[in-house]
């Protein structure tokens, strides 16, 4: 048999041409007769009592249909991690912008106009805007039930880390901090909310966990979650911004309150006030080693910012304390943490997940460490680095690991070795200067714990009489190529094009209940699935070509689109005719379930939760504006091991992506809050990656293969973004000896490092008094 | 402001949008993008940050682009505006959608709109842009996802494409 036909080709993504015509319909293009405009009234205070709210005069704007305060809510707290969540502030609000009322109007400039009629008569108390001295005694409490402000902690430890550390010939301890980050998706936050006489629910909600956040959705309304339909519409961009989010429910209670159907869009300046940004953490790590430069044992401690409620931030911070010990073998390790509440909006998750801000700090101290043992950075992560086939010290499983691989070809692509020689002789404080740097990473390809109920994937295929197949899987694609190679394994599966494949959007009504699009997981799992499921349709289709042709399905044989008996042959539109007039119209279905290879962690957080886990190592190169602080990426090299390469065009669209974010995140970004209040609220202050801001690129993607994945592949997009801080700091340092131990790099931060080092350092006094 | 007053601005206006002439009553401070969308139902123009930062709303304007969120419709007047859903016809791509296509350049899609609007000044050029001129060219638009690599790619390929057309 030949090779796959659809599998490992770069073709165009399966919705491409809506994106270039402009016919994709994201949420605010969505507009639906009777459709009601929404506007949220916010806390103008960072924490107060809030003592009443007076919404007549709102009631009075023409348009308006409803003016809703808590009261009118169904009055309960919950939420996915804690019970802090309310739908609308009841008797407090805990940070600036927390929901107070909310408007729907036949027209948004009523709706707007209503808004500004509010009155809340809020009794201002002390709040508290630092994690670390939220933990700290008499900081003013943002939940009374909640003294000390402690929102979530999390401890693992393995083996006997301080008998370790006795042994160690060097101990490296050291502080690093990483930042807020706002997602910066294109597109807004927007939601639409329909309610049904018969008390259901049809939200459509660009959350790529559907599911999971409709089992928040239904305790928090009262109701089952079969009665809440979720309807996925084309999502313009998340990065974990977009999973459970309280905007629905406010547009659910406004739209059963007014039987019509409710619209609420942000424009970029509520978006980005109101933001649930990527959590703060001040990281301690220390980690001993021998003489020989094995890594014996590791030490974390982590703060961070849970926000006023809790969102994703616990999984976050449970990453940031323990993945890096499926990267690096430490043998012996502890880590704490504690999440705090302040009053600040909350944080949740973004791509990463607590994995790249712990490896921001780690990669670092390992380039300290050869630096201290004269060890060369790539091998002393050779010697350290999990290996294929390990178990880890929490029970992770490599099935597949080409991370030595990737090491050895970053350092020859980038020819580390010789660039280095160049940029240690030039290192200095002033002028500009070059350097390079290395770091590794790896992620998950799926997390078992976020939804035990539906670990794995499963998938239906469906193939009408003309020969239109649409795939059904619970995890939406957010942009990143997803429907394509499901496309393409499906197409591979039952021998038909990628132009006759439909991926019909998740709406609860249709498609399988799935954990979702998070955790990198969709390609391994939904793959498997939808590889599962056409297999199943084929077989069908199979039974019913031999039964016509009076042969054996064994002895069909399929070339493209075209199945062939003997001289006989049929096109799969023409066997998709024959199948539906054989059955009474009967489209062919094909089912499919994939269970992974996990395991679920125990109590002791012991397992293996995820089926396979992806490797990458990034070479950055930077030069350094010593007058004015400014670092450039200059040339940026990136190896991957993700297995299996469904789709390369795609697979490096996702690589050169999340560089530009790592990239963005190393030097620019940073969600300045001042008092709660969030002070760089738009793309002119809050600066992303223009195209002028990134570096030339090199990709490459090992041979490699996993077991459990479809055709070999495992989970890319995550991977892709986890070292590129440290590689940036790492080049950095690199340049001008100096570690930045906070992130962003930006100039401000870096001239004030610079002209500290000056100020050290006796060598640039004699540099200076030649000059 | 009240209701009516923001009404009581209303005036009648008609402008030529991918060739149509095309009639209605708006505040005339209405944003081109918003009157694009809302009243015309031509959703592809995209409102990324309402204040001339991301150019997701870029449209054509007598074949300058325009961010459609800062120019009010009133000022439009005579010219030709062009969107989105203009570029390239029925059945047929536009060079610039053949080159996207090519390349994948785009993920979520919703900054593009924009950017191929924007890409739309390279065309005309005698020369090719070299890809530094097109990272130049689109200091204007955002884009969360990709990198700019492929759009850049994708740029500099329509070029070819639309010579050889
Ligand atoms: S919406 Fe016009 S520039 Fe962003
Ligand atoms: S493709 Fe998503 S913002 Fe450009």
């Amino acid at each position: 048999m030949s090779g796959p036909a659809w599998v490992g080709q770069g073709i165009p993504q399966v919705d491409m041409l809506d994106k270039l015509r402009g016919s994709t319909k994201y949420i605010a293009d969505i507009s639906v007769s009777g459709m009601l405009h929404a506007v949220i009234v916010r806390s103008p205070v960072a924490h107060g009592r809030l003592h009443a709210v007076d919404v007549d005069r709102a009631k009075k704007v023409p348009g308006v249909r409803a003016v809703l305060t808590s009261a009118d809510t169904p009055h309960r707290f919950f939420g996915p991690h804690a019970n802090d969540w309310e739908i609308l502030a009841s008797e407090k609000v805990r940070s600036f912008g927390d929901e107070i009322a909310a408007i729907a109007a036949t027209t948004l400039d009523a709706a707007r106009e209503a808004a500004a009629l509010v009155t809340a008569t809020v009794e201002e108390l002390p709040a508290v805007f630092d994690a670390r001295e939220a933990l700290r005694d008499g900081a003013p409490t943002v939940w009374e039930d909640r003294p000390g402000n402690v929102a979530n902690s999390f401890q693992i430890s393995r083996g006997n880390v301080e008998e370790a550390f006795a042994k160690a010939d060097l101990v490296v301890t050291d502080r690093y901090s990483t930042n807020q980050i706002y997602h910066a998706y294109l597109e807004p936050i927007g939601v639409m909310a329909e309610y049904h006489p018969s008390g259901s629910y049809t939200l459509t909600v660009p959350s790529h966990i559907p599911y999971k956040a409709r089992l928040t959705y239904a305790g928090a309304l009262g109701v089952r979650p079969d009665q809440i339909r979720i309807v996925v519409p084309p999502i313009g961009g998340s990065f974990g911004a977009k999973y459970e989010m309280i905007e629905p429910l406010i547009a659910a209670v406004l739209a059963r309150d007014t039987g019509r159907p409710v619209r609420l869009v942000y424009d970029r300046e509520e978006d980005a006030l109101i933001a649930r940004s990527r959590p703060p953490f001040w990281f301690h790590h220390r980690i001993g080693v021998t003489a020989e430069g094995m890594f014996i044992a590791r030490e974390t401690e982590v703060v961070g910012t849970a926000g006023s409620r809790v969102f994703w931030s616990p999984a976050v911070l449970a990453t940031a304390i323990h993945r890096v010990d499926s990267l690096y073998n430490f043998h012996n390790m502890a880590g704490t943490g504690a999440l705090a509440y302040t009053n600040e909006a909350p944080t949740t998750c973004m791509r990463g997940f607590g994995n790249a801000e712990s490896l921001f700090g780690i990669e670092q101290m390992i380039d300290e460490i050869g630096e201290k043992l004269g060890i060369d950075p790539v091998e002393l992560r050779q010697r350290n680095a999990v290996r294929e086939g390990e178990t880890t010290l929490h029970g992770w499983h490599i099935s597949s690991s080409k991370l030595p691989e990737c090491l050895e070809r970053v350092k020859e692509v980038s020819d580390l070795d010789n660039q280095r020689r160049e940029t240690r002789k030039q290192r200095g404080l002033t002028g500009v200067r070059r350097g390079i740097g290395v770091a590794i990473a790896h992620h998950v390809s799926g997390y078992r714990p976020i939804l035990a109920d539906y670990d794995g994937s499963s998938a239906i295929v469906h193939a009408t009489s003309g020969g239109r197949v649409t795939l059904f899987v619970g995890e939406p694609d957010i942009g990143q190529g997803q429907a394509t190679v499901l496309s393409q394994l499906a197409c591979d599966e039952l021998g038909c094009s990628p132009d006759d494949v439909n991926l019909q959007g998740v709406d609860s009504a249709l498609s399988p209940d799935a954990v979702g699009t998070l955790a990198s997981r969709a390609t391994t799992m939904a793959g498997n699935a939808v590889v599962a499921a056409a297999r199943s349709a084929r077989q069908k289709l199979d039974a019913l070509l031999a039964d016509h042709w009076r042969t054996t399905p064994d002895r069909l044989h399929r070339e493209g689109e075209v199945v062939h008996f003997g001289e006989q042959s049929l096109t799969f539109r023409e066997s998709m005719a024959l199948y539906a007039a054989s059955n009474c119209g009967l489209p062919l279905l094909g089912e499919g379930v994939h269970r992974p290879a996990t395991q679920m962690p125990d109590k002791d957080k012991y397992g293996n939760p995820s089926a396979a886990y992806p490797f990458a190592a990034h070479v950055a190169e930077v030069e350094v504006d010593c007058d004015s602080g400014q670092i450039r990426v200059t040339r940026y090299w990136a190896v991957h091991d993700s297995g299996t390469i469904l789709n390369p065009s795609t697979a490096r669209g996702q690589v050169v992506g999340a560089i530009a974010q790592g990239v963005g995140w190393a030097l620019m970004e940073d969600v300045k809050v001042d008092l709660g209040r969030v002070r760089n609220p738009n793309f002119l202050d809050y600066r992303i990656p223009g195209s002028g801001d990134m570096p030339e690129t090199y990709v490459e993607f090992v041979d490699a293969y996993e077991p459990n994945g479809p055709h070999g592949a495992k989970s890319l997009a995550e991977a892709a973004i986890n070292p590129v801080t440290a590689a940036i700091a790492n080049a950095f340092h690199d340049a001008t000896g100096i570690r930045c131990h906070d992130l962003p790099l930006a100039p401000e931060r870096i001239w004030e490092l610079l002209t500290g080092a000056r100020a050290q350092s006796p060598a640039h006094d004699a540099e200076e008094a030649l000059i | 402001m009240t209701t009516a007053a923001i009404h009581e601005g209303s005036m009648p206006v008609t402008i030529t949008v991918n060739g149509r002439t095309e009639k209605a009553e708006v505040p005339g401070l209405t944003p081109l993008g918003d009157f694009l969308r809302e009243k015309l139902g031509l959703t592809g123009t995209k409102l990324g940050c309402r204040a001339g930062d991301c150019g997701s709303c870029t449209v054509l304007v007598d074949s300058v682009p325009v961010a459609s969120c800062l120019m009010p419709v009133a000022q439009v007047g005579e010219r030709a505006v062009a969107t989105v859903e203009g570029l390239g016809g029925e059945g047929d791509l536009h060079p610039l959608q053949e080159a996207f296509r090519n390349n994948n350049a785009s993920q979520c899609g919703f900054c593009i709109p924009g950017i191929l609007m924007a890409a739309t000044a390279f065309l005309d050029r005698a020369e090719p842009p070299s890809r530094a001129e097109v990272v130049d060219g689109l200091s204007g638009n955002l884009c969360r996802c990709t990198g700019y690599e492929s759009i850049v790619s994708a740029i500099v390929e329509a070029h070819t494409l639309n010579r050889e057309a």
